[in-house]
């Protein structure tokens, strides 16, 4: 019995994982394969209400709570890390930075196309010389008279093969440093938009990750989001957001490593017993389910923190520091309990081990975190 | 001509029961057998306009349960729950259901699905109707309803039935009949921020506790074990695959299953 959730929120992950069972884990396998974006689930997950979770009702979204959020981004990593990612992107660090920070225009134009997954977003922060260090950023969106001219080089865009409407962070004053950085939208279809080589990624192969280049492209005004200047403070709200995302994604996959290594040591006899009776299997077992339980619970608290409008940022870095880490952990312990089986395609394991690696990676490094999390503590 | 539909539903528990059977909001979920009818109550409201109601016999616990079926698209829930009704039997369950149809009534079509996937029995929806003394057609995989009339077609094991019947009438209705729709957040969202489980107390259907629960079931389950199945596998070590083929008719041959 769980004792920080609601009779919603229990409904809400029964609903899902049998949405998840039934619609996404028969294709898991295979769009990790052919690493192909399943369309066919998208559209069904559309008119449902996964890419407007947290949205109002209003703009046509199902107005959920953090906690929601992080349930729902958790059960959809679990059939599919790559699936996972692609709502957990759209919803966290494009429909939240919109909803905060948009006009009313804006939010109807793109907030409700959004909601209802008739459009995919993407959040393009990322270049060959800006990463961990945002403010080194290079893409420019100049003012002429009606309009930003932007350029840019944006690498590793998750969902960037597929998106409609990108966050495009640029330089509006290139000589104002950190500060001269804001947050334009772009979208596909615009002159000069053009979509880079999918990336061949070791995991989150269905999630069609991309460089998105812009040349001389020229969008109005109105496409500012915020004010010029406030690009690094949309990023930082936005990535609090999406660091609770990123670490339900982890829970999520590690939850899946645990339970098919619960399966596989339940099954697979060595020594005339199944391997689940073996002591160093059954000590694995606790770590992992350890780890998945304490990973958790840090998410939630963020989420719930988030939902009572209390700061929820260190808690969140937290959470997806200990979960990205716990996931690879765990992970990794899952395809050692399959053994050979475990590092065989023909294993769901495997999958999960590629997938969790990134968490580590995107949506700000292992170390970055560390910097946060430490700034936080030490107060400076 | 609008109908109204009354579809009956079980929160169960899936987990196998080790000891005790512990109902919690976690551990209940909705019948899997009950989706085709709930699937063919919103079906049958599209075509012809009318109202959805779900109703079910459960512990509080089984709210939520009914705020899933709110979700899917059912229009009202109402849950009798009362702990004189605990431990109640098909026939007990099936009494407290009919009374609750009675206060429900008129209605046109009531929906089973074929069986639980808890107790699995299959009884509750006859049993209901007979005491009801409606028609009651089983494993039915279509229902078209026209005037004050339903033809159904229901599926046996090599035969396909139809049938034409008076409304109202009871169905349940086969696991083949329909697939459900997948519920939608949005109304998730609305069931649990909105919705209410209207909740009735056995003396609110006009019963007394003699007529359900432990003091009004016939039958008591005494005891549940697990099957266990000693299953070993043999291996037959002959090189080639005639020799392997004539071993195995052999063995089957001697253990009587073949000749």
């Amino acid at each position: 019995m769980d004792v920080l959730l609601k009779e919603k929120h229990i409904s809400i992950r029964r609903t899902v994982r049998a949405f998840c069972e039934r619609e996404i884990k028969p294709v898991a396998g295979e769009i990790d394969r052919q690493a192909r974006f399943p369309w066919e689930v998208a559209d069904k997950m559309g008119p449902l209400g996964y890419f407007g979770i947290q949205v109002p009702r209003e703009l046509g979204g199902a107005g959920l709570d953090s906690l929601s959020y992080a349930i729902i981004i958790e059960e959809l990593s679990r059939v599919s890390g790559a699936v996972g990612l692609c709502v957990s992107v759209h919803n966290s660090v494009v429909l939240y930075p919109l909803l905060a920070f948009g006009s009313d225009e804006q939010k109807e134009t793109w907030g409700r196309a959004l909601a209802r997954g008739e459009k995919i977003g993407a959040f393009c922060l990322t270049e060959p010389n800006a990463g961990s260090d945002a403010a080194g950023i290079e893409a420019t969106a100049l003012r002429d008279t009606d309009h930003y001219l932007l350029n840019a080089n944006k690498v590793f865009v998750t969902n960037g093969g597929i998106a409609d409407i990108c966050l495009i962070f640029a330089r509006t004053d290139p000589d104002a440093g950190h500060k001269g950085i804001s947050v334009v939208v772009a979208e596909r279809g615009t002159t000069g938009f053009v979509v880079g080589d999918l990336e061949d990624l070791c995991g989150m192969r269905a999630n069609p990750v991309s460089s998105i280049r812009l040349y001389d492209c020229k969008v109005p005004l109105t496409n500012l989001l915020g004010r010029e200047g406030q690009g690094l403070r949309i990023g930082m709200a936005a990535l609090d957001t999406g660091r609770m995302g990123i670490a339900a994604q982890a829970v999520g996959i590690a939850q899946a490593a645990l339970e098919e290594a619960v399966q596989y040591a339940g099954q697979r006899r060595q020594f005339g017993v199944p391997i689940e009776k073996h002591q160093v299997i059954r000590m694995m077992i606790a770590d992992m389910a350890t780890q998945v339980d304490a990973a958790r619970l840090m998410v939630y608290r963020a989420a719930l923190l988030k939902d009572r409008g209390l700061p929820f940022s260190q808690e969140a870095a937290m959470a997806k520091l200990f979960a990205s880490e716990a996931a690879c952990k765990v992970t990794d312990l899952a395809v050692q309990v399959h053994g050979g089986y475990g590092y065989s395609k023909a294993y769901a394991v495997e999958r999960y081990y590629r997938d969790a690696r990134v968490t580590r990676i995107y949506e700000g490094t292992s170390e970055v975190h560390r910097m946060v999390i430490a700034k936080g503590v030490l107060g400076k | 001509m609008p109908l109204n539909i009354i579809v009956c539903i079980k929160a169960v528990v899936t987990d196998m029961p080790t000891a005790r059977v512990v109902r919690t909001v976690d551990s209940l979920r909705l019948n899997l057998f009950d989706l085709p009818a709930l699937e063919t109550a919103l079906q049958l409201r599209e075509t012809h306009g009318g109202k959805v109601t779900v109703l079910s016999l459960g512990p509080p616990q089984a709210q939520p349960v009914l705020k899933e079926a709110l979700a899917m698209g059912a229009d009202r829930a109402v849950l009798v729950s009362d702990p004189a009704a605990a431990g109640s039997d098909t026939l007990a369950t099936a009494n407290a259901l009919a009374a609750a149809l009675s206060k429900l009534a008129p209605f046109d079509v009531v929906l089973f699905g074929t069986r639980t996937c808890d107790s699995d029995t299959g009884q509750v929806g006859p049993q209901t109707a007979t005491i009801m003394n409606i028609p009651v057609i089983c494993g039915v995989t279509r229902l078209a309803v026209s005037a004050q009339q339903a033809e159904v077609v229901r599926l046996l094991d090599q035969l396909v039935e139809t049938y034409a019947v008076d409304l109202p009438a009871a169905f349940t209705i086969h696991p083949e009949g329909a697939r459900s729709r997948d519920i939608g957040l949005m109304g998730l969202a609305a069931a649990f921020d909105a919705a209410t489980v209207e909740s009735w107390t056995i003396a609110d259907l006009g019963l007394v506790p003699a007529q359900v629960g432990d003091a009004g079931s016939p039958t008591r389950v005494l005891s549940m074990q697990t099957v266990k199945r000693d299953r070993q596998c043999e291996f037959i070590s002959a090189q080639q695959p005639e020799q392997q083929a004539d071993e195995l008719m052999r063995r089957l041959v001697e253990a009587g299953l073949v000749g």
